[in-house]
C-alpha cells in the first residue's frame, strides 16, 4: 500500500458511487422468496384487519373526544382537559415496565411455546414517550407508530409468541388513546404460526379479544374440527393450561383468548358462542 | 373477483422478482449484513404486498418501496443499534485486518467501505446510499427518507466527508479502483 495516506487522495462522488456498487456486489442474491413474502403479507393484512376493526369500534364510541389527544386514563378527554391529573409516577402507570399476562402456553415438538401480552401505560410527555420507546426497543418490541412522540397519550399493547429459544415475536399490537371496549358477541382475532416455520396447513395459533361478558369462544379449524375456549378459572392438565378466556392486566375493557389448532390443520375462524 | 386477486398476485410476483436483486443490494449497503438485508427486503415487500392494489397502480411504485424500506431500516436501527453495525462472521465478508496480499486486498477494501458505511449514523448512511448507489435526486431521496431536501444534503455531505476520511478507500480509488 502506498505511504501517501494522509488525505492527499480525495474521492469524488463518482468514486463513492463506484465503491458502493462494488461493495453491493458482495451480497448473495438468492431466488426471490415470493411465496414467503405473500404469506407474510397476508398475515400482516389479517393483523391490520384486526386493528382496523378495533379502530372502527372506538371511533364509533368516542366521536369528539378523539380530537383531544394526550390524555390517558378513563373518561372523556374533554372533561379532563381542565382538571389536574393526579401525579401518578410513570412507574406507577407502567410507562417503562409493562404489565404482563400469560395468555397461554404449551408444548410443540418437545419445545415450549408461550403467548403473552404486555400492556404499557400511556406516556404523558415527550420524555416519557422517548424512555418508553427505548424500553420497548430493549425488549425487542416495535410499536405501531415509529416515532416516540406518537406514543404520547396512548396505551400500547403487544401480544407476543415465543417458541423454544427463539426471540418472542409480536403479532398483534396497537397503541390507542382509549382501549376498545368490546360488547355482545364482538370478537377480534389474528392468527400466527406456532413457530417461525410456515406451515402449509396454515396458521395454528388464533389469538383474540372478546367482551368481558363472553363466556365461550369456539375456534373453527380448517379440517372441520373445533376447540372450545371457556371463561373461568384456568384448568391445568400436566401443568399446561387448557384454552381459556382470561383477563389481562392493564386491559380492563376486554378479555383475551388463545386457541391452537391440532397438527396438520390451521385456523379458519373464531366466534363467541356463549 | 378471484381472478382479479390472482392477477394482482401475479403482478406483484413479477414486480418482486424483478426488483429483488436491486433491493437486496440496497439493503445490504444499509445493513452491512446478508441476513439483515434479506430480512429488511422481505419485510419491506410484505408491506408492499399488503398495499399492492394501491401501490401497483401508482405512477411510481419504486418510490413507495424505497420509502417503506428506509422507514423500516430507520426503525430497526433505532431498535437494535449495534446488532447490524459490524459485519459478522457469517456474513461472508472479509474482516478489516490489513494484509499485504493482493488476493485479499480487494476483499479488504470492500470490507473497509462496508465498515465505514456501517459506522455512519443511520440517516447519513441512508442519504449516501440513496444518493450515490440508488442515484436518486435530492428530492427523491428526501421523499424516501421523509425529510427535507436540506436534511438530505447535509446528511449526504457529512456521510461522504466521513467516507473520504477513510484512508484505504481514498487510496483504492486513486489507484484506479478495482476491476
Amino acid at each position: 500500500m502506498s505511504a501517501d495516506r494522509n488525505g492527499n487522495h480525495d474521492m469524488s462522488q463518482t468514486d463513492i458511487a463506484f465503491l458502493l456498487a462494488d461493495a453491493a456486489d458482495e451480497v448473495e442474491i438468492g431466488a426471490a422468496p415470493v411465496q414467503a413474502v405473500i404469506r407474510g403479507g397476508r398475515r400482516r393484512r389479517a393483523r391490520r384487519w384486526a386493528v382496523a376493526s378495533a379502530t372502527a369500534l372506538v371511533v364509533a364510541g368516542t366521536t369528539g373526544a378523539l380530537a383531544v389527544t394526550g390524555l390517558p386514563g378513563g373518561g372523556h378527554a374533554d372533561r379532563q382537559a381542565n382538571v389536574a391529573n393526579p401525579p401518578a409516577s410513570p412507574e406507577a402507570r407502567h410507562v417503562y415496565e409493562p404489565q404482563e399476562t400469560e395468555l397461554s402456553r404449551g408444548m410443540f415438538k418437545g419445545k415450549p411455546w408461550y403467548v403473552d401480552m404486555q400492556v404499557w401505560g400511556a406516556p404523558r410527555n415527550e420524555d416519557e414517550a422517548a424512555r418508553q420507546y427505548d424500553a420497548m426497543a430493549a425488549r425487542g418490541i416495535e410499536p405501531v407508530d415509529d416515532k416516540p412522540a406518537a406514543l404520547i397519550g396512548k396505551t400500547s399493547y403487544f401480544v407476543t409468541r415465543k417458541y423454544g429459544s427463539q426471540r418472542p415475536r409480536q403479532f398483534l399490537f396497537d397503541s390507542r388513546q382509549k382501549l376498545e371496549r368490546l360488547s355482545g358477541r364482538d370478537l377480534q382475532f389474528a392468527t400466527n404460526p406456532l413457530d417461525d416455520t410456515s406451515d402449509p396447513h396454515g396458521d395454528r395459533v388464533a389469538v383474540g379479544a372478546v367482551a368481558k361478558t363472553a363466556r365461550e369462544v369456539t375456534c373453527f379449524w380448517k379440517d372441520g374440527t373445533t376447540t372450545l375456549v371457556k371463561r373461568g378459572p384456568v384448568v391445568y392438565e400436566h401443568n399446561l393450561p387448557k384454552p381459556a378466556i382470561v383477563p389481562v392486566a392493564g386491559y380492563p375493557t376486554a378479555n383475551w383468548f388463545v386457541c391452537v389448532a391440532p397438527e396438520r390443520t390451521g385456523a379458519k375462524t373464531a366466534e363467541v358462542t356463549k | 373477483m378471484g381472478d382479479r386477486k390472482q392477477a394482482r398476485d401475479e403482478e406483484f410476483q413479477s414486480f418482486m422478482t424483478g426488483r429483488w436483486p436491486r433491493l437486496m443490494r440496497t439493503a445490504f449497503l444499509l445493513t452491512g449484513e446478508q441476513h439483515a438485508a434479506e430480512d429488511l427486503v422481505q419485510s419491506t415487500l410484505e408491506q408492499v404486498y399488503v398495499n399492492w392494489r394501491r401501490v401497483g397502480s401508482a405512477d411510481d411504485p419504486e418510490a413507495y418501496v424505497r420509502r417503506v424500506m428506509i422507514n423500516a431500516h430507520a426503525r430497526r436501527h433505532r431498535r437494535r443499534l449495534k446488532e447490524f453495525l459490524a459485519p459478522r462472521d457469517d456474513s461472508g465478508l472479509a474482516h478489516e485486518v490489513p494484509d499485504t496480499g493482493d488476493r485479499i486486498a480487494q476483499a479488504d477494501d470492500r470490507s473497509a467501505l462496508l465498515k465505514a458505511l456501517a459506522q455512519l449514523p443511520a440517516r447519513q448512511r441512508e442519504a449516501v446510499v440513496l444518493r450515490y448507489w440508488e442515484d436518486l435526486t435530492e428530492t427523491q431521496a428526501a421523499e424516501a427518507m421523509g425529510c427535507s431536501v436540506g436534511t438530505v444534503k447535509s446528511n449526504a455531505a457529512k456521510g461522504i466527508a466521513k467516507l473520504r476520511a477513510v484512508e484505504g478507500l481514498a487510496e483504492t480509488v486513486t489507484q484506479g479502483g478495482r476491476k
